[in-house]
């Protein structure tokens, strides 16, 4: 019979990391990793990794174009096997209302296609306007969990 | 602010064939929306789409595929899409697009083409502005 590795994060259930950056397109790779870093602490297998790592960059994508315009703020939380990630673009000077940073066809075309995926990869999403700022969130659990 | 490249996609155009390759996120779209848009204006209706050395693709990347998979077919032509990556599937899959477009397995169903990059094809790499 196999014998079970003790986890060495295991005495570490919960854990946050906070994230800030510049909004720009070439720097969301950093949320894909930071997520992915996460995901894996939390024990998840390899496909629920890119399950997340697909997930952060849509949450991006939903702060529509990044222009360097503001500044993207990232939480993400475990709190066992569940990870928690809340995001938020905040404009550098006028605010961008939720649904109106969107400025072509193919940003609308994304943004239904953004929001089935998110529908599949994780358990819960949401977005919503807070004083101004965009705010995007998502949670996923880990399946042997579910 | 950082402006060196951080994002590993990238493309290589020759003739109607765009290898992708790396991840294909927001940082890419622009100039993949811009080279498919050249494509078209230049007269080509049938695009190929090499996705085999793409590991990743987000909707915004999948929509600029989208908006170019429609003038393609208004023109008459098609856009096809060669991906094995089995995420990149899973992502066709989930948002209901493997049956729209025509998608193959391997590179035997690209026109034939050099890749070498004397020949005149243009590599971009990716960078942050």
């Amino acid at each position: 019979m196999m014998e079970q590795m003790a986890d060495p994060l295991a005495s570490e259930q919960r854990e946050t990391i906070e994230l800030s950056f510049p909004a720009q397109p070439g720097l969301v790779v950093l949320a894909r990793f930071a997520a992915a870093t996460m995901a894996a602490r939390a024990g998840f297998d390899v496909e629920e990794i890119e399950d997340l790592r697909l997930a952060v960059d849509e949450l991006c994508v939903s702060f529509g174009p990044m222009s360097e315009d503001g500044c993207v703020r990232m939480e993400l939380d475990r709190d066992h096997d569940t990870v928690s990630i809340v995001g938020s673009f905040e404009p550098f000077a006028r605010p961008r209302a939720v649904g109106q940073e969107r400025t072509d066809s193919s940003w609308e075309k994304a943004a239904e296609l953004s929001e089935l995926l998110l529908d599949s990869l994780v358990d819960d999403h949401g977005r919503e306007n807070r004083n101004g700022k965009s705010v995007a969130w998502l949670r996923k659990r880990r399946a042997s969990t579910r | 602010m950082l402006d060196q490249p951080v994002s590993g996609g990238r493309f290589i155009s020759e003739g109607p064939v765009v290898t992708l390759e790396g991840e294909i996120d927001l940082a890419v779209a622009p100039s993949l929306r811009e080279n498919l848009g050249r494509l078209l204006e230049e007269g080509h209706c049938d695009i190929f789409v090499d996705l085999l050395d793409a590991t990743f693709l987000d909707s915004i990347a999948l929509g600029v595929l989208v908006g170019a998979l429609e003038q393609c077919r208004a023109s008459g032509g098609d856009l096809h899409l060669v991906v094995t990556e089995p995420r990149i599937l899973r992502v066709l899959e989930i948002t209901g697009l493997s049956n729209t477009f025509t998608i193959h397995s391997s590179r035997d169903a690209l026109p034939g083409q050099s890749f070498n990059n004397d020949s005149g094809s243009s590599v971009e790499e990716v960078s942050q502005k």
